[in-house]
């Protein structure tokens, strides 16, 4: 699941339209739109207001370590021309001073900054970096629920010094986030590829929740079947965790005793890779 | 090799900082007020970073020489460890550092003139003994060598203090800055091997085995002391046939009167250590196999261990001296 906040419609809106997102709830103010994967709330402007809706989205949809987050929004900066769209690669709220660093472990041709969350509009760009009102209320609190990898800000310049923050209209954010969608889809694309490579060592397993369902485990019992669960898709990932012997057994105990007894009577054999990455 | 860099405040203009830098144009700086920032928060992905890690140059502001765990040596009485650098170019699964830190971006403290400095006043505490120095603990020593420049650094120091000894342990074939100098009796460089059926499943991105053996040859040819370091022993059902090999094949080149030192120790891991790296690898077969949990270290079941041990030390021993030989104790 990818989840995008956004402070305000018109950013959102090219977003919605791109991805054919539809309105499923307010809530609290916040709006939520979901389709294909992606849910998007508009949080309104301020860091308060980021985190509070990143909170919500959290919780509405349950979002799990594997969850991908994106702030996507409009930023200024000195000297960027307009229409630039970066990656936050330091996101520093200036109140607290407090720093975040977002890694990066994709390859994209994208550009980076740093990225200062301010309380109110910057006019004077004093810092080369762009400047934001969301990122520092959104990072912290999305990296709760998720891995930091996964976690991201994309921003499009928006005003400069030869343009200030007084002439962003609302249209001009529409057209500057709707001409960066390529970017975007990009960004999504590869922030997804890490996400199944994260989610693959989390998934549960079907054949466990059967044996949970059948037995009465103890939860020390449950930590030894997940283990053994584990240990048995290393090993022989072809065949089914569920053994027609188990069908006789009277206990848990047993059952566990049955799978370790079958683990522990393969042969040790580390799996030979492909010589790919061989130097 | 490095897409970003982050880099201390404090060390914005070391000299090294500029070097380093200027090797990788592309690469984006971002500056942090401490390296922590960057290192250590909970919420990080080491598989994933693992893929695309960054370089992060940092001060290390303590701790600059540490005691070495009971049982590591080869040897000598005294024995310290000192981690200029955090983290591994490589991606061995049974590597302990894949255990250890929250994130595998590397880190490279710049400061060597105060690791310098607490290794002299080490030397002074111990009077005339002899000092050991691992510097391949938290890191392998040679990989990063082109980037940080330790080993150019380290030499001459050194060179100028016979009663300290260090061991460079590596996979490495970075060995050209040792080559470009005279040989110190009082630097060991140290060669880390398993079989080949190990190393094809388990030591990713590192040197195969011909290419570090012929690193050794010249390094030997030059006259550095050699050490082999078959530790991690990885357990399989044709472990015997696997060594026996790899012995013959390293004995068979390298002149086994002029090495300095052989140790071994089997598969061993701190239990954290060992859960985490399980967690990281759910789908790793070295992972699978049967372990024994003993004082908190997470290990082969005892006879499986001790007959690698026994079976590892006699192959050994028709090849060099007992007196070559350091077996590394359960816990080291």
């Amino acid at each position: 699941m990818i989840h995008i906040v956004s402070a305000l419609p018109a950013e959102a809106r090219p977003l919605i339209d791109h991805f054919r997102l539809h309105e499923k709830s307010t809530s609290g103010g916040f709006r939520i739109h979901q389709g294909n994967g992606i849910a998007l709330v508009i949080s309104g402007p301020g860091k308060v207001a980021a985190a509070a809706a990143t909170a919500l989205l959290a919780s509405r949809l349950a979002a799990g370590t594997q969850a991908t987050w994106l702030n996507i929004g409009i930023a200024g900066h000195a000297d960027l021309e307009i229409g630039q769209g970066l990656l936050a690669h330091r996101i520093t709220d200036r109140a607290s001073g407090q720093n975040w660093y977002p890694p990066r472990v994709f390859d994209l041709p994208l550009e980076s900054a740093g990225l200062l969350t301010v309380d109110t509009p910057e006019n004077d760009y004093p810092q080369a970096v762009a400047y934001d009102m969301e990122a520092s209320g959104f990072y912290p609190v999305a990296a709760r629920f998720s891995t930091s990898e996964l976690v991201q800000c994309y921003k499009v310049i928006s005003d400069n010094r030869k343009q200030g923050t007084g002439s962003v209209s609302a249209q001009q954010c529409t057209r500057l986030i709707a001409a960066r969608l390529e970017e975007i889809d990009s960004l999504l694309q590869s922030l997804g590829d890490l996400q199944q490579q994260h989610h693959g060592r989390h998934a549960g397993n079907d054949d466990v929740n059967r044996l949970a369902g059948q037995w009465h485990f103890t939860v020390s019992q449950q930590h030894q079947l997940a283990d053994l669960a584990r240990r048995w898709c290393a090993l022989i990932p072809d065949q089914p965790l569920w053994l027609d012997s188990l069908k006789t057994h009277d206990s848990a105990a047993r059952v566990l005793n049955t799978l370790r007894e079958h683990l522990d009577a393969l042969p040790t054999r580390l799996a030979a890779e492909t010589g790919a990455d061989r130097v | 090799m490095f897409n970003t860099i982050y880099i201390e405040s404090q060390v914005a203009d070391h000299a090294r900082v500029a070097e380093i830098c200027a090797r990788f144009p592309k690469a984006t700086r971002v500056e942090c007020d401490r390296y922590g920032e960057v290192f250590n928060p909970n919420a990080q992905d080491f598989r994933l970073q693992k893929n695309n890690p960054a370089l992060i140059l940092a001060h290390k502001h303590k701790g600059h020489v540490l005691t070495a765990p009971q049982g590591y040596g080869i040897g000598g009485e005294r024995n310290h460890y000192f981690s200029h650098m955090l983290n591994c170019l490589y991606d061995c699964r049974y590597c302990f550092l894949q255990g250890m830190y929250r994130s595998a971006h590397h880190v490279l403290y710049v400061n060597y003139e105060d690791f310098a400095e607490e290794i002299d006043r080490t030397l002074a505490a111990a009077g005339k003994q002899a000092s050991w120095f691992f510097s391949g603990y938290d890191c392998d020593s040679l990989a990063m060598e082109p980037v940080s420049g330790f080993v150019e650094h380290f030499l001459p120091f050194f060179a100028a203090r016979p009663q300290a000894w260090l061991e460079l342990r590596t996979k490495s074939t970075q060995i050209r800055s040792l080559l470009k100098v005279e040989a110190l009796p009082n630097v060991v460089v140290a060669f880390s091997f398993t079989p080949d059926e190990v190393y094809r499943a388990l030591e990713h991105k590192v040197p195969g085995i011909e290419r570090r053996l012929e690193a050794m040859l010249q390094l030997q040819q030059a006259g550095w002391p050699l050490g082999l370091r078959f530790d991690p022993m990885i357990y399989q059902d044709d472990y015997q046939a696997h060594y026996r090999t790899l012995f013959a094949q390293l004995f068979s080149r390298l002149d086994s009167a002029a090495l300095h030192s052989v140790s071994l120790g089997t598969f061993r891991l701190p239990r954290g250590y060992f859960k985490k790296m399980v967690q990281l690898y759910p789908d790793e077969r070295l992972f699978a196999g049967s372990f024994e949990t003993c004082n908190d270290m997470v290990s082969y079941p005892r006879a499986q261990e001790q007959e690698m041990t026994d079976f590892c030390t006699q192959e050994l021993l028709r090849h060099i001296p007992e007196s070559l030989l350091f077996p590394c104790s359960l816990g080291a």
